[in-house]
Protein backbone atom coordinates (compact mmCIF):
# COMPACT_ATOMS: atom_id res chain seq x y z
CA UNK A 1 0.00 0.00 0.00
CA UNK A 2 2.68 2.12 0.85
CA UNK A 3 4.76 1.52 -2.13
CA UNK A 4 1.50 2.25 -4.25
CA UNK A 5 0.95 5.34 -3.11
CA UNK A 6 4.44 6.58 -3.46
CA UNK A 7 4.36 5.21 -7.13
CA UNK A 8 1.17 7.09 -7.22
CA UNK A 9 2.71 10.45 -6.20
CA UNK A 10 5.77 9.91 -8.88
CA UNK A 11 3.42 9.67 -11.51
CA UNK A 12 1.64 12.91 -10.45
CA UNK A 13 4.81 15.08 -10.20
CA UNK A 14 5.40 14.51 -13.45
CA UNK A 15 1.83 15.91 -14.70
CA UNK A 16 2.26 19.92 -14.54
CA UNK A 17 -1.57 20.68 -15.14
CA UNK A 18 -2.59 17.99 -11.93
CA UNK A 19 0.28 20.01 -10.28
CA UNK A 20 -1.06 23.32 -11.10
CA UNK A 21 -4.70 21.75 -10.27
CA UNK A 22 -3.31 20.67 -6.39
CA UNK A 23 -1.84 23.78 -6.25
CA UNK A 24 -4.54 25.79 -6.40
CA UNK A 25 -6.79 23.57 -4.60
CA UNK A 26 -4.39 24.00 -1.30
CA UNK A 27 -4.06 27.71 -1.71
CA UNK A 28 -8.25 27.30 -1.41
CA UNK A 29 -7.94 25.31 1.71
CA UNK A 30 -5.49 27.43 3.42
CA UNK A 31 -7.97 30.47 2.94
CA UNK A 32 -10.36 28.49 4.09
CA UNK A 33 -8.90 26.56 7.27
CA UNK A 34 -7.02 30.19 8.15
CA UNK A 35 -9.88 32.73 6.78
CA UNK A 36 -9.95 34.33 10.52
CA UNK A 37 -6.23 35.62 10.39
CA UNK A 38 -6.52 36.74 6.91
CA UNK A 39 -9.73 38.61 6.54
CA UNK A 40 -9.58 41.97 7.86
CA UNK A 41 -12.44 42.89 9.22
CA UNK A 42 -15.26 40.19 10.29
CA UNK A 43 -17.96 39.51 6.96
CA UNK A 44 -21.00 40.39 9.42
CA UNK A 45 -19.21 44.14 10.46
CA UNK A 46 -21.30 47.10 8.90
CA UNK A 47 -19.69 50.11 7.15
CA UNK A 48 -20.62 52.89 4.52
CA UNK A 49 -22.23 50.83 1.74
CA UNK A 50 -20.77 50.30 -2.14
CA UNK A 51 -17.46 52.08 -1.53
CA UNK A 52 -15.48 51.90 -3.67
CA UNK A 53 -11.65 50.16 -3.33
CA UNK A 54 -9.49 52.03 -1.03
CA UNK A 55 -6.56 51.03 1.56
CA UNK A 56 -9.31 50.02 4.16
CA UNK A 57 -11.33 48.06 2.22
CA UNK A 58 -9.33 46.40 -0.92
CA UNK A 59 -12.53 45.37 -2.63
CA UNK A 60 -14.63 48.61 -1.37
CA UNK A 61 -18.00 46.90 0.71
CA UNK A 62 -21.50 45.85 -0.67
CA UNK A 63 -24.82 46.69 -0.51
CA UNK A 64 -25.23 46.72 3.23
CA UNK A 65 -21.70 47.95 3.70
CA UNK A 66 -20.14 44.66 4.39
CA UNK A 67 -15.99 44.35 3.38
CA UNK A 68 -15.87 42.50 0.52
CA UNK A 69 -12.63 41.01 0.30
CA UNK A 70 -13.55 39.25 3.87
CA UNK A 71 -16.77 38.28 2.51
CA UNK A 72 -14.92 36.44 -0.34
CA UNK A 73 -12.26 35.44 1.95
CA UNK A 74 -14.93 33.45 3.82
CA UNK A 75 -16.42 32.39 1.24
CA UNK A 76 -13.89 30.20 -0.02
CA UNK A 77 -15.05 28.31 3.09
CA UNK A 78 -18.84 27.85 2.96
CA UNK A 79 -17.64 27.00 -0.72
CA UNK A 80 -15.48 25.04 0.13
CA UNK A 81 -17.43 23.03 2.93
CA UNK A 82 -20.12 22.69 1.14
CA UNK A 83 -18.70 21.10 -1.97
CA UNK A 84 -16.35 18.85 -0.27
CA UNK A 85 -18.43 17.69 2.53
CA UNK A 86 -21.48 16.95 0.21
CA UNK A 87 -18.71 15.16 -2.53
CA UNK A 88 -17.02 12.75 0.33
CA UNK A 89 -21.11 11.97 1.63
CA UNK A 90 -22.01 11.55 -2.10
CA UNK A 91 -19.03 9.01 -2.79
CA UNK A 92 -19.28 7.43 0.60
CA UNK A 93 -22.81 6.18 -0.16
CA UNK A 94 -21.59 5.23 -3.84
CA UNK A 95 -19.11 3.43 -2.33
CA UNK A 96 -20.98 1.32 -0.43
CA UNK A 97 -23.72 0.62 -2.30
CA UNK A 98 -21.58 -0.33 -5.50
CA UNK A 99 -19.25 -2.66 -3.09
CA UNK A 100 -22.30 -4.44 -1.74
CA UNK A 101 -24.27 -4.43 -5.32
CA UNK A 102 -20.81 -5.93 -6.79
CA UNK A 103 -19.76 -8.39 -4.33
CA UNK A 104 -22.95 -9.45 -2.97
CA UNK A 105 -25.23 -11.01 -5.99
CA UNK A 106 -28.49 -11.04 -3.90
CA UNK A 107 -28.36 -7.18 -3.55
CA UNK A 108 -27.18 -6.51 -7.22
CA UNK A 109 -30.11 -6.50 -9.12
CA UNK A 110 -32.15 -4.14 -6.74
CA UNK A 111 -29.43 -2.15 -5.78
CA UNK A 112 -28.53 -1.44 -9.43
CA UNK A 113 -32.12 -0.63 -10.44
CA UNK A 114 -32.35 1.80 -7.67
CA UNK A 115 -29.24 3.47 -8.98
CA UNK A 116 -30.45 3.52 -12.49
CA UNK A 117 -33.33 5.25 -10.75
CA UNK A 118 -31.19 7.68 -9.63
CA UNK A 119 -29.09 8.26 -12.80
CA UNK A 120 -32.05 9.16 -14.93
CA UNK A 121 -33.66 11.46 -12.30
CA UNK A 122 -33.56 14.97 -13.28
CA UNK A 123 -31.14 15.87 -10.54
CA UNK A 124 -30.58 19.69 -10.97
CA UNK A 125 -34.82 20.66 -10.90
CA UNK A 126 -35.33 18.35 -7.57
CA UNK A 127 -32.21 19.61 -5.80
CA UNK A 128 -33.89 23.23 -6.68
CA UNK A 129 -37.29 22.16 -5.69
CA UNK A 130 -35.99 20.72 -2.38
CA UNK A 131 -33.38 23.12 -1.71
CA UNK A 132 -36.51 25.98 -2.21
CA UNK A 133 -38.97 24.06 0.39
CA UNK A 134 -36.45 23.87 3.38
CA UNK A 135 -34.87 26.12 5.01
CA UNK A 136 -31.55 27.50 3.21
CA UNK A 137 -28.44 26.23 5.11
CA UNK A 138 -25.26 24.81 4.57
CA UNK A 139 -26.03 21.39 6.22
CA UNK A 140 -29.41 21.55 4.00
CA UNK A 141 -27.45 21.94 0.41
CA UNK A 142 -25.14 19.60 1.79
CA UNK A 143 -27.78 16.81 2.59
CA UNK A 144 -29.64 17.24 -1.00
CA UNK A 145 -26.50 17.30 -2.74
CA UNK A 146 -24.94 13.86 -1.14
CA UNK A 147 -28.64 12.35 -1.74
CA UNK A 148 -28.82 13.07 -5.54
CA UNK A 149 -24.96 12.55 -6.27
CA UNK A 150 -23.87 8.89 -5.26
CA UNK A 151 -25.45 7.02 -8.25
CA UNK A 152 -22.38 6.88 -11.02
CA UNK A 153 -20.23 6.56 -8.03
CA UNK A 154 -21.84 3.76 -7.24
CA UNK A 155 -22.02 2.10 -11.12
CA UNK A 156 -18.74 2.71 -11.62
CA UNK A 157 -17.20 0.98 -7.89
CA UNK A 158 -19.62 -1.83 -8.74
CA UNK A 159 -18.23 -2.46 -12.47
CA UNK A 160 -14.40 -2.83 -10.50
CA UNK A 161 -15.40 -4.73 -7.90
CA UNK A 162 -16.90 -7.30 -9.94
CA UNK A 163 -13.63 -7.85 -11.96
CA UNK A 164 -12.24 -8.47 -8.40
CA UNK A 165 -14.09 -10.67 -7.02
CA UNK A 166 -13.03 -13.74 -8.96
CA UNK A 167 -9.57 -13.29 -9.39
CA UNK A 168 -7.31 -16.25 -8.21
CA UNK A 169 -5.95 -14.33 -5.34
CA UNK A 170 -9.76 -13.51 -3.90
CA UNK A 171 -10.87 -17.01 -4.43
CA UNK A 172 -8.01 -18.69 -2.33
CA UNK A 173 -9.15 -16.09 0.17
CA UNK A 174 -12.19 -17.35 0.59
CA UNK A 175 -10.83 -20.77 0.47
CA UNK A 176 -9.44 -20.01 3.78
CA UNK A 177 -12.44 -19.55 4.89
CA UNK A 178 -11.91 -15.75 5.07
CA UNK A 179 -15.16 -13.81 5.99
CA UNK A 180 -16.88 -11.44 3.92
CA UNK A 181 -16.00 -8.34 5.33
CA UNK A 182 -11.91 -9.74 5.59
CA UNK A 183 -12.23 -9.81 1.89
CA UNK A 184 -14.08 -6.84 1.27
CA UNK A 185 -11.77 -4.80 3.60
CA UNK A 186 -8.88 -6.26 2.62
CA UNK A 187 -8.50 -7.53 -0.87
CA UNK A 188 -11.31 -5.06 -2.75
CA UNK A 189 -11.55 -1.84 -1.25
CA UNK A 190 -7.89 -0.79 -1.54
CA UNK A 191 -8.35 -1.53 -5.32
CA UNK A 192 -10.95 0.94 -5.71
CA UNK A 193 -9.38 3.64 -3.92
CA UNK A 194 -7.86 5.41 -6.88
CA UNK A 195 -11.26 5.02 -8.34
CA UNK A 196 -12.70 6.55 -5.58
CA UNK A 197 -10.17 9.68 -5.95
CA UNK A 198 -11.09 10.26 -9.18
CA UNK A 199 -14.82 10.31 -8.45
CA UNK A 200 -14.22 12.42 -5.42
CA UNK A 201 -12.65 15.27 -7.73
CA UNK A 202 -15.77 14.91 -10.39
CA UNK A 203 -18.14 15.11 -8.10
CA UNK A 204 -16.92 17.90 -6.51
CA UNK A 205 -17.07 19.68 -9.65
CA UNK A 206 -20.48 19.01 -10.21
CA UNK A 207 -21.33 20.19 -6.54
CA UNK A 208 -19.24 23.82 -6.53
CA UNK A 209 -20.93 23.99 -9.98
CA UNK A 210 -24.52 23.64 -9.21
CA UNK A 211 -24.12 25.09 -5.48
CA UNK A 212 -22.78 28.37 -7.28
CA UNK A 213 -25.78 28.29 -9.36
CA UNK A 214 -28.23 27.25 -6.69
CA UNK A 215 -26.65 30.31 -4.75
CA UNK A 216 -26.45 32.94 -7.58
CA UNK A 217 -30.83 32.06 -8.15
CA UNK A 218 -31.26 32.81 -4.36
CA UNK A 219 -31.18 29.44 -2.72
CA UNK A 220 -27.83 29.56 -0.33
CA UNK A 221 -28.08 30.46 3.01
CA UNK A 222 -27.61 33.88 3.75
CA UNK A 223 -26.04 33.23 7.13
CA UNK A 224 -22.86 31.76 5.14
CA UNK A 225 -22.27 33.47 1.90
CA UNK A 226 -20.65 31.48 -0.65
CA UNK A 227 -19.43 32.90 -3.14
CA UNK A 228 -22.27 32.53 -5.38
CA UNK A 229 -24.41 33.93 -2.88
CA UNK A 230 -22.33 36.90 -3.50
CA UNK A 231 -22.65 36.79 -6.98
CA UNK A 232 -26.50 36.82 -6.43
CA UNK A 233 -26.16 39.94 -4.16
CA UNK A 234 -24.28 41.48 -6.25
CA UNK A 235 -26.32 40.88 -9.55
CA UNK A 236 -29.67 41.92 -8.03
CA UNK A 237 -28.31 45.48 -7.03
CA UNK A 238 -29.84 47.74 -9.33
CA UNK A 239 -26.82 49.60 -10.58
CA UNK A 240 -24.11 46.77 -11.03
CA UNK A 241 -23.12 46.98 -14.61
CA UNK A 242 -23.80 50.68 -14.97
CA UNK A 243 -21.52 51.19 -12.33
CA UNK A 244 -17.65 50.03 -11.76
CA UNK A 245 -19.10 47.78 -8.75
CA UNK A 246 -18.91 44.65 -10.99
CA UNK A 247 -15.40 45.30 -11.13
CA UNK A 248 -14.63 44.44 -7.19
CA UNK A 249 -17.78 42.79 -5.92
CA UNK A 250 -18.48 40.84 -8.92
CA UNK A 251 -15.45 39.25 -10.84
CA UNK A 252 -13.52 38.10 -7.80
CA UNK A 253 -16.67 35.87 -6.56
CA UNK A 254 -16.40 34.40 -10.24
CA UNK A 255 -12.85 34.41 -11.00
CA UNK A 256 -12.51 32.09 -7.31
CA UNK A 257 -15.63 29.77 -8.53
CA UNK A 258 -13.53 30.03 -12.29
CA UNK A 259 -10.42 28.38 -10.54
CA UNK A 260 -11.86 25.91 -8.34
CA UNK A 261 -13.33 24.32 -11.11
CA UNK A 262 -10.26 24.46 -13.62
CA UNK A 263 -8.40 22.69 -10.59
CA UNK A 264 -10.29 20.14 -9.94
CA UNK A 265 -10.80 19.64 -14.21
CA UNK A 266 -6.71 19.53 -13.91
CA UNK A 267 -6.55 17.42 -10.75
CA UNK A 268 -9.19 15.19 -12.63
CA UNK A 269 -7.49 14.76 -15.59
CA UNK A 270 -4.37 13.75 -13.85
CA UNK A 271 -5.65 11.47 -11.90
CA UNK A 272 -7.09 9.82 -14.60
CA UNK A 273 -4.38 9.17 -16.76
CA UNK A 274 -2.45 7.55 -13.96
CA UNK A 275 -5.26 5.24 -12.83
CA UNK A 276 -6.62 4.71 -16.95
CA UNK A 277 -3.00 4.48 -18.69
CA UNK A 278 -4.91 3.25 -21.45
CA UNK A 279 -6.10 7.42 -21.80
CA UNK A 280 -2.18 8.11 -21.61
CA UNK A 281 -2.25 8.82 -25.58
CA UNK A 282 -5.55 11.26 -24.79
CA UNK A 283 -5.60 14.72 -25.61
CA UNK A 284 -4.07 16.35 -22.36
CA UNK A 285 -1.03 17.83 -23.98
CA UNK B 1 -34.39 -7.38 -24.55
CA UNK B 2 -37.82 -7.48 -24.03
CA UNK B 3 -37.52 -7.70 -19.86
CA UNK B 4 -35.24 -4.85 -20.78
CA UNK B 5 -37.32 -2.20 -22.10
CA UNK B 6 -40.14 -3.03 -19.60
CA UNK B 7 -37.63 -2.46 -16.47
CA UNK B 8 -36.65 0.59 -18.19
CA UNK B 9 -40.69 2.12 -18.90
CA UNK B 10 -40.79 1.10 -15.04
CA UNK B 11 -38.05 3.12 -14.07
CA UNK B 12 -39.62 6.35 -15.43
CA UNK B 13 -42.80 5.57 -14.25
CA UNK B 14 -41.42 5.55 -10.81
CA UNK B 15 -39.33 8.87 -11.57
CA UNK B 16 -42.92 10.26 -12.70
CA UNK B 17 -44.69 9.34 -9.63
CA UNK B 18 -41.49 10.49 -7.60
CA UNK B 19 -41.65 13.64 -9.04
CA UNK B 20 -45.25 14.02 -8.92
CA UNK B 21 -45.50 13.14 -5.02
CA UNK B 22 -42.30 15.32 -4.42
CA UNK B 23 -44.75 18.01 -5.89
CA UNK B 24 -47.29 17.22 -4.04
CA UNK B 25 -45.97 16.54 -0.46
CA UNK B 26 -43.18 19.17 -0.52
CA UNK B 27 -45.10 21.82 0.62
CA UNK B 28 -47.48 20.10 2.66
CA UNK B 29 -43.64 19.49 5.28
CA UNK B 30 -43.37 23.09 5.27
CA UNK B 31 -43.97 24.83 9.07
CA UNK B 32 -47.24 25.99 9.06
CA UNK B 33 -46.99 29.37 7.36
CA UNK B 34 -48.08 31.84 4.76
CA UNK B 35 -48.60 29.03 2.81
CA UNK B 36 -50.77 26.82 5.29
CA UNK B 37 -53.52 28.35 3.51
CA UNK B 38 -52.58 26.22 0.26
CA UNK B 39 -52.53 22.70 2.08
CA UNK B 40 -54.63 23.36 4.71
CA UNK B 41 -57.91 21.27 4.09
CA UNK B 42 -60.94 19.12 5.74
CA UNK B 43 -59.94 16.29 3.67
CA UNK B 44 -57.76 13.03 4.24
CA UNK B 45 -54.19 13.62 2.58
CA UNK B 46 -55.08 10.82 0.77
CA UNK B 47 -58.25 12.17 -0.75
CA UNK B 48 -55.96 15.54 -1.58
CA UNK B 49 -53.52 13.43 -3.21
CA UNK B 50 -55.93 12.12 -5.80
CA UNK B 51 -57.50 15.43 -6.35
CA UNK B 52 -54.03 16.88 -7.00
CA UNK B 53 -53.47 14.10 -9.66
CA UNK B 54 -56.80 14.67 -11.39
CA UNK B 55 -56.16 18.19 -11.16
CA UNK B 56 -52.67 18.09 -13.11
CA UNK B 57 -54.16 15.64 -15.59
CA UNK B 58 -56.24 18.43 -16.45
CA UNK B 59 -53.57 20.82 -16.85
CA UNK B 60 -54.76 22.64 -13.23
CA UNK B 61 -51.37 23.17 -11.60
CA UNK B 62 -52.82 26.36 -9.32
CA UNK B 63 -52.62 30.23 -9.27
CA UNK B 64 -49.47 32.02 -9.23
CA UNK B 65 -49.79 34.97 -6.80
CA UNK B 66 -47.24 37.21 -8.66
CA UNK B 67 -48.74 36.59 -11.90
CA UNK B 68 -52.05 36.85 -10.75
CA UNK B 69 -53.36 34.08 -13.32
CA UNK B 70 -53.34 30.28 -13.61
CA UNK B 71 -49.78 28.95 -13.71
CA UNK B 72 -50.43 26.50 -16.77
CA UNK B 73 -51.09 30.06 -18.54
CA UNK B 74 -48.18 31.64 -17.24
CA UNK B 75 -46.09 28.45 -18.67
CA UNK B 76 -47.30 28.13 -21.83
CA UNK B 77 -46.18 31.85 -22.48
CA UNK B 78 -42.69 31.24 -21.70
CA UNK B 79 -41.97 27.78 -22.74
CA UNK B 80 -41.93 28.97 -26.73
CA UNK B 81 -39.06 31.47 -25.57
CA UNK B 82 -37.02 28.09 -23.53
CA UNK B 83 -37.69 26.06 -25.86
CA UNK B 84 -35.91 28.82 -28.83
CA UNK B 85 -33.39 29.28 -26.65
CA UNK B 86 -32.88 25.58 -26.03
CA UNK B 87 -33.31 24.46 -29.18
CA UNK B 88 -30.86 26.73 -31.22
CA UNK B 89 -28.24 26.55 -28.94
CA UNK B 90 -28.38 22.63 -29.10
CA UNK B 91 -28.09 23.20 -32.76
CA UNK B 92 -25.09 25.09 -32.55
CA UNK B 93 -23.39 23.16 -30.08
CA UNK B 94 -23.72 19.59 -31.56
CA UNK B 95 -22.47 21.08 -35.30
CA UNK B 96 -19.85 23.41 -34.10
CA UNK B 97 -18.76 21.02 -31.35
CA UNK B 98 -18.58 17.93 -33.44
CA UNK B 99 -17.19 20.02 -36.53
CA UNK B 100 -14.69 21.37 -34.44
CA UNK B 101 -13.86 18.40 -32.69
CA UNK B 102 -12.99 16.92 -36.02
CA UNK B 103 -10.68 19.56 -37.14
CA UNK B 104 -9.20 19.63 -33.89
CA UNK B 105 -8.28 16.13 -34.19
CA UNK B 106 -7.21 16.70 -38.48
CA UNK B 107 -4.68 19.38 -37.09
CA UNK B 108 -3.23 17.27 -33.85
CA UNK B 109 -0.52 19.61 -32.13
CA UNK B 110 -1.19 22.49 -34.59
CA UNK B 111 -2.02 26.25 -33.43
CA UNK B 112 -5.67 25.49 -34.22
CA UNK B 113 -5.98 22.68 -32.11
CA UNK B 114 -4.13 23.48 -29.46
CA UNK B 115 -6.16 27.19 -29.14
CA UNK B 116 -9.52 25.28 -29.64
CA UNK B 117 -8.66 23.18 -26.69
CA UNK B 118 -7.96 26.02 -24.70
CA UNK B 119 -10.37 27.81 -25.12
CA UNK B 120 -13.18 24.90 -24.91
CA UNK B 121 -11.72 23.90 -21.53
CA UNK B 122 -11.81 27.36 -19.56
CA UNK B 123 -15.59 27.89 -21.36
CA UNK B 124 -16.33 24.45 -19.33
CA UNK B 125 -15.08 26.01 -16.05
CA UNK B 126 -17.60 29.29 -16.07
CA UNK B 127 -20.59 29.09 -14.73
CA UNK B 128 -22.85 30.00 -17.34
CA UNK B 129 -24.52 32.95 -14.68
CA UNK B 130 -20.91 34.13 -14.40
CA UNK B 131 -20.18 33.94 -18.41
CA UNK B 132 -23.74 35.66 -18.94
CA UNK B 133 -23.20 38.48 -16.54
CA UNK B 134 -19.54 39.21 -18.27
CA UNK B 135 -21.05 39.48 -21.60
CA UNK B 136 -23.94 41.24 -20.61
CA UNK B 137 -20.90 43.68 -19.48
CA UNK B 138 -19.01 43.53 -22.08
CA UNK B 139 -21.07 43.41 -25.31
CA UNK B 140 -24.40 44.65 -23.56
CA UNK B 141 -22.88 47.33 -22.00
CA UNK B 142 -19.09 48.40 -23.46
CA UNK B 143 -19.60 48.02 -26.66
CA UNK B 144 -23.29 48.60 -26.72
CA UNK B 145 -23.76 46.01 -29.35
CA UNK B 146 -26.53 43.34 -28.02
CA UNK B 147 -29.65 43.96 -25.86
CA UNK B 148 -29.45 43.60 -22.43
CA UNK B 149 -32.46 41.68 -21.74
CA UNK B 150 -35.17 40.49 -22.65
CA UNK B 151 -36.51 38.22 -25.88
CA UNK B 152 -38.05 41.17 -27.46
CA UNK B 153 -38.24 45.10 -27.83
CA UNK B 154 -40.60 46.20 -26.00
CA UNK B 155 -43.46 48.88 -27.46
CA UNK B 156 -41.93 48.62 -30.81
CA UNK B 157 -43.75 47.29 -34.11
CA UNK B 158 -42.23 46.22 -36.47
CA UNK B 159 -44.00 46.32 -39.77
CA UNK B 160 -42.28 43.50 -41.22
CA UNK B 161 -42.03 39.76 -40.36
CA UNK B 162 -38.31 40.27 -40.96
CA UNK B 163 -37.72 43.14 -38.49
CA UNK B 164 -39.43 40.91 -35.61
CA UNK B 165 -36.98 37.78 -36.51
CA UNK B 166 -33.83 39.74 -36.74
CA UNK B 167 -35.12 41.60 -33.39
CA UNK B 168 -36.02 38.01 -32.08
CA UNK B 169 -32.48 36.86 -33.52
CA UNK B 170 -30.74 40.07 -32.05
CA UNK B 171 -31.97 39.31 -28.37
CA UNK B 172 -31.50 35.50 -29.04
CA UNK B 173 -27.45 35.68 -29.44
CA UNK B 174 -26.51 36.61 -26.36
CA UNK B 175 -28.01 33.94 -24.23
CA UNK B 176 -27.63 30.93 -26.94
CA UNK B 177 -24.11 31.91 -27.12
CA UNK B 178 -23.33 31.34 -22.97
CA UNK B 179 -25.31 28.51 -23.47
CA UNK B 180 -23.56 27.12 -26.06
CA UNK B 181 -19.82 27.83 -24.72
CA UNK B 182 -20.50 26.70 -21.61
CA UNK B 183 -21.85 22.89 -23.02
CA UNK B 184 -19.89 22.28 -26.15
CA UNK B 185 -16.23 21.49 -24.82
CA UNK B 186 -17.44 17.72 -24.12
CA UNK B 187 -18.67 16.71 -27.12
CA UNK B 188 -15.65 18.92 -28.75
CA UNK B 189 -13.18 17.08 -26.54
CA UNK B 190 -15.05 13.49 -27.12
CA UNK B 191 -15.28 14.04 -31.08
CA UNK B 192 -11.63 15.07 -31.02
CA UNK B 193 -10.80 11.75 -29.07
CA UNK B 194 -13.16 9.36 -30.90
CA UNK B 195 -11.87 10.56 -34.13
CA UNK B 196 -7.73 10.44 -32.73
CA UNK B 197 -8.61 6.97 -32.34
CA UNK B 198 -10.05 6.08 -35.75
CA UNK B 199 -7.91 7.99 -37.57
CA UNK B 200 -5.28 5.32 -36.63
CA UNK B 201 -7.18 2.73 -37.59
CA UNK B 202 -6.06 0.72 -41.01
CA UNK B 203 -9.21 0.96 -42.75
CA UNK B 204 -8.57 5.19 -42.71
CA UNK B 205 -5.25 4.23 -43.91
CA UNK B 206 -6.74 1.85 -46.75
CA UNK B 207 -8.87 4.93 -47.70
CA UNK B 208 -5.81 7.47 -47.87
CA UNK B 209 -3.94 4.88 -49.76
CA UNK B 210 -7.74 4.89 -52.33
CA UNK B 211 -6.89 7.94 -52.80
CA UNK B 212 -10.02 9.27 -51.29
CA UNK B 213 -10.18 12.92 -49.98
CA UNK B 214 -9.42 13.99 -46.65
CA UNK B 215 -12.74 15.46 -46.05
CA UNK B 216 -14.49 12.76 -47.35
CA UNK B 217 -12.83 10.27 -45.02
CA UNK B 218 -13.25 12.12 -42.15
CA UNK B 219 -17.21 12.61 -43.00
CA UNK B 220 -17.64 9.14 -44.10
CA UNK B 221 -15.43 6.80 -41.77
CA UNK B 222 -14.16 8.69 -39.20
CA UNK B 223 -17.14 10.53 -37.94
CA UNK B 224 -19.69 7.69 -38.58
CA UNK B 225 -18.11 5.57 -36.32
CA UNK B 226 -17.76 8.18 -33.57
CA UNK B 227 -21.01 9.38 -34.03
CA UNK B 228 -22.66 6.38 -31.00
CA UNK B 229 -20.65 7.83 -28.15
CA UNK B 230 -21.48 11.45 -29.12
CA UNK B 231 -25.13 10.72 -29.35
CA UNK B 232 -25.43 8.90 -25.36
CA UNK B 233 -23.19 12.44 -24.51
CA UNK B 234 -26.26 14.24 -25.91
CA UNK B 235 -28.76 13.41 -23.97
CA UNK B 236 -26.26 14.01 -20.46
CA UNK B 237 -25.65 17.74 -21.61
CA UNK B 238 -28.76 18.00 -23.19
CA UNK B 239 -30.01 18.07 -19.28
CA UNK B 240 -27.33 20.21 -18.41
CA UNK B 241 -28.37 22.51 -20.92
CA UNK B 242 -32.00 22.55 -20.15
CA UNK B 243 -31.52 23.65 -16.49
CA UNK B 244 -28.64 25.80 -17.50
CA UNK B 245 -31.61 28.05 -19.11
CA UNK B 246 -32.24 28.36 -15.35
CA UNK B 247 -29.13 30.64 -14.85
CA UNK B 248 -28.77 32.01 -18.26
CA UNK B 249 -32.41 33.28 -18.20
CA UNK B 250 -32.14 34.57 -15.17
CA UNK B 251 -29.05 36.81 -16.05
CA UNK B 252 -30.63 37.77 -19.00
CA UNK B 253 -33.77 38.06 -17.75
CA UNK B 254 -35.37 36.02 -20.93
CA UNK B 255 -38.73 35.56 -19.94
CA UNK B 256 -38.55 31.37 -20.35
CA UNK B 257 -39.51 29.39 -17.66
CA UNK B 258 -35.79 29.24 -16.56
CA UNK B 259 -36.60 32.91 -15.44
CA UNK B 260 -39.96 31.64 -13.96
CA UNK B 261 -37.53 29.76 -11.72
CA UNK B 262 -35.42 32.20 -9.96
CA UNK B 263 -38.89 34.77 -10.08
CA UNK B 264 -40.61 32.62 -7.99
CA UNK B 265 -38.06 31.70 -5.89
CA UNK B 266 -37.07 35.26 -5.04
CA UNK B 267 -41.16 36.70 -4.96
CA UNK B 268 -41.79 32.90 -2.68
CA UNK B 269 -44.11 31.69 -5.34
CA UNK B 270 -44.53 28.23 -4.64
CA UNK B 271 -47.23 27.33 -6.95
CA UNK B 272 -45.62 29.00 -9.92
CA UNK B 273 -42.14 27.26 -8.58
CA UNK B 274 -43.78 23.84 -8.74
CA UNK B 275 -44.78 24.19 -12.20
CA UNK B 276 -41.88 24.96 -13.70
CA UNK B 277 -40.35 22.34 -11.72
CA UNK B 278 -42.48 20.32 -13.47
CA UNK B 279 -41.70 21.30 -16.73
CA UNK B 280 -38.07 21.16 -16.21
CA UNK B 281 -38.23 17.31 -14.76
CA UNK B 282 -40.64 16.24 -17.73
CA UNK B 283 -38.50 17.88 -20.51
CA UNK B 284 -35.38 16.03 -18.93
CA UNK B 285 -36.93 12.83 -18.81
CA UNK B 286 -38.33 13.21 -22.18
CA UNK B 287 -35.09 13.91 -23.81
CA UNK B 288 -33.33 10.86 -21.57
CA UNK B 289 -36.72 8.59 -22.94
CA UNK B 290 -35.66 9.60 -26.83
CA UNK B 291 -31.62 9.38 -26.41
CA UNK B 292 -32.70 6.27 -25.24
CA UNK B 293 -34.52 4.57 -27.86
CA UNK B 294 -32.16 6.61 -30.67
CA UNK B 295 -29.46 5.13 -29.27
CA UNK B 296 -31.16 1.98 -29.62
CA UNK B 297 -31.68 2.30 -33.35
CA UNK B 298 -28.44 3.05 -34.30
CA UNK B 299 -26.48 0.40 -32.57
CA UNK B 300 -28.14 -3.43 -32.63
CA UNK B 301 -25.92 -4.28 -30.74
CA UNK B 302 -27.59 -2.69 -27.63
CA UNK B 303 -31.00 -4.57 -28.74
CA UNK B 304 -29.68 -8.18 -28.69
CA UNK B 305 -28.93 -7.94 -25.08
Amino acid sequence: MIEATISFMKQYKNNKLGLVGLGLLIFFVLIAVFAPYIAPYDPHQRFESTEHPSSEHPLGTNHVGQDILSELIYGTRVSLFITLFASIAAVSIGILIGLVAGYFKRFNFSLMRLTDLFLTIPKLPIIIIIAAFMRPSVWNLVFVFAIFEWAITARIIRSEVLTLRHRNYVDATRLFGAKDSYILARHIFPYVVPLVFVQLILVSRYIILAESGLSFIGLGDPTAKSWGMMLHDAFVYPTIFISDLWMWWMLPAGLCIVLLILSFMFIGYALEEIVNPSLKRSPWI
Amino acid sequence: MQTNIITKIVGYIIIIFIIISLNFFLPRMMPAGPLSGLTSSTQQVSEQYIMYIVDLMHGDLGWSTTKNAPVWDVLMRSIIWTLLLVGSSTAIYITLGILLGAVSAWKKGEKTDVGLLILFIAMAAFPPFFLGMLFIIYFGWRLDLFPRFGAQTLYIDYSTAFGTLLDILHHLFLPALTLTLTSIGVIYLLTRNSMLNVLDEEYIRTARAKGLGEWYIIRKHALKNAMLPIITLVALIAGLVITGTIFVETVFAYPGVGLLVSDAISAHDYPLLQGAFLFFAFAILAVNFTADRIYELLDPRVKEE
